[in-house]
């Protein structure tokens, strides 16, 4: 039988209520009945090691940055089926012919599927596979560089939906990764741009990546800031439990020893 | 656990949320500046034409040195200031789809700059008055492409371009918005001790 007890007061718990995460394991157990692991009572477990953390979204989980990841990613779905929903009612608003609705239809129907899986995971409380979740946001960003592409690349007024995929990015990714999405965003839809805008439209290139990546600096500034704030409550929160702890041990007079 | 007092109060925890806010909302709109100043000397191909379009960049950079400014000397300016800052953005990046010489309205790709400032204003404010701010943004927008006639109201391309535009604008407001609700809630969870998000970020997804 597994050693690990289930304590409400130091788990991470599901939506539902039913499942915990186990920072040992590093897997989600049921709370009614903590799932037998027999190994772990018979060899302590390993200390991850940085190189472990700094890889994959898993890596967040069990620490304060699971939270952050999940309430980013709800975001992120959001964002989603902004696109999917407006993808839709513009493809049926004049379509020009029938490859590219057949090709908008197909990209945004994928989208919707994968999306559906994600929402669904984050409502039962499980982590979604770290590349899925990766996966998803680079087929955000294919779906509207292949719909870009289709219509004549930066004459197309589809570009605009690569900021509701990187404001869903900036929020939910850390900052390496963010940096990451956007240069990958900035970088494909600059060089298409470019090859599809005479010289007089370069400026408005121009100021269509810039502001993509302001977006991204924006969201993820303000997410690095929130996880600052909350770091810092749980802070004078403890501070404040000991003083009272401290307080009532001594009977409310001061700690003469320890002082 | 959860009889604790909260630590910040609510009107602490508003007054950091402009505070913290701000720096979101000052580097949008040095995003801002900092796109227009290099368009408006890149594109300019007679003196008249710089005098006439660097005026708006000049004005929003005075807005924002006052503003970062307060923010760096360590007393930020309230959130009615902010706000009203904010609104010069947007009448500002109005003006220049408006007015802009050679592209009016619909036309005039200067449109993007109202994303990163919807989005940045989102993130900063409770959900009335972001709404308000959004839907500001937005009759501004179609209302500078009505008025230029760049919009022939036939149900055609153009309409379809405005329509998605305005779209996305709406969504830089909400997506923004909703995740700083997601992150009010985790602070004052965090601020009681708590260490759940599970109910709160189900009944939110």
């Amino acid at each position: 039988m597994s050693t690990t007890k289930w304590n409400p007061g130091s788990h991470l718990v599901s939506p539902d209520g039913k499942w915990y995460w186990d920072g040992v394991s590093q897997e989600w157990k049921p709370v009614a009945q903590p799932a037998p692991k027999p190994e772990a009572s018979l060899t302590p477990p390993a200390a991850p090691t940085s190189s472990e953390k700094s890889r994959g979204l898993d890596s967040f989980v069990g620490t304060i940055r699971s939270e952050d990841l999940a309430s980013g990613q709800t975001v992120l779905v959001w964002a989603r089926w902004i696109l999917i929903g407006t993808g839709l009612l513009l493809s049926f608003w004049t379509p020009k012919d029938l490859l590219t609705l057949q090709v908008q239809l197909a990209a945004i129907i994928a989208l919707a599927f994968g999306n559906f899986y994600l929402h669904v995971q984050l409502l039962r409380g499980r982590p979604a596979l770290d590349n899925v979740v990766y996966g998803a946001s680079i087929a955000d960003i294919a779906v509207v560089t292949a719909l870009v592409l289709v219509q004549g690349g930066y004459p197309s007024p589809v570009f605009i939906f690569y900021f509701a995929a990187v404001v869903g990015i900036s929020v939910a990714f850390p900052t390496v990764v963010t940096a990451g999405y956007t240069a990958l965003v900035v970088g494909v839809y600059g060089v298409i741009s470019l090859a599809t805008a005479t010289t007089d439209e370069y400026p408005a290139v121009f100021i269509r990546l810039l502001t993509i990546a302001a977006v991204a600096v924006c969201g993820n500034l303000f997410a690095r800031h929130e996880a600052e704030r909350r770091a810092e409550a749980i802070r004078r929160h403890t501070e404040m439990l000991d003083e009272i702890e401290q307080k009532s041990s001594t009977g409310g007079q001061p700690d003469v020893e320890h002082s | 656990m959860s009889n604790t007092r909260e630590v910040r109060t609510a009107k602490q925890a508003e007054e950091e949320d402009v505070f913290f806010g701000q720096t979101v909302i000052m580097w949008a709109r040095w995003s801002v500046i900092v796109a227009g100043i290099a368009l408006v000397l890149w594109t300019s191909t007679n003196v008249a034409l710089l005098t006439q379009t660097m005026p708006f960049f000049l004005v929003l950079m005075a807005v924002n040195f006052f503003l970062h400014g307060r923010f760096v000397m360590g007393s930020p300016l309230n959130r009615t200031v902010v706000t009203v800052a904010s609104v010069i953005d947007i009448v500002l990046i109005t003006a220049i789809v408006v007015l802009w010489p050679g592209s009016h309205g619909l036309n005039n790709q200067f449109y993007v700059l109202y994303m990163p400032v919807v989005f940045a204003f989102a993130l900063v404010f409770t959900r009335k008055i972001e709404v308000a701010y959004t839907v500001f943004a937005i009759v501004a927008y179609a209302g500078a492409c009505v008025l230029t006639g760049t919009v022939p109201f036939d149900l055609g391309n153009e309409d379809k371009i405005l329509v998605m535009r305005l779209i996305v604008i709406a969504a830089m407001g909400f997506l923004g918005n909703y995740y700083f609700r997601i992150q009010r809630d985790r602070l004052a969870r965090a601020s009681k001790g708590a260490t759940r998000w599970a109910s709160s970020t189900a009944s939110r997804v």
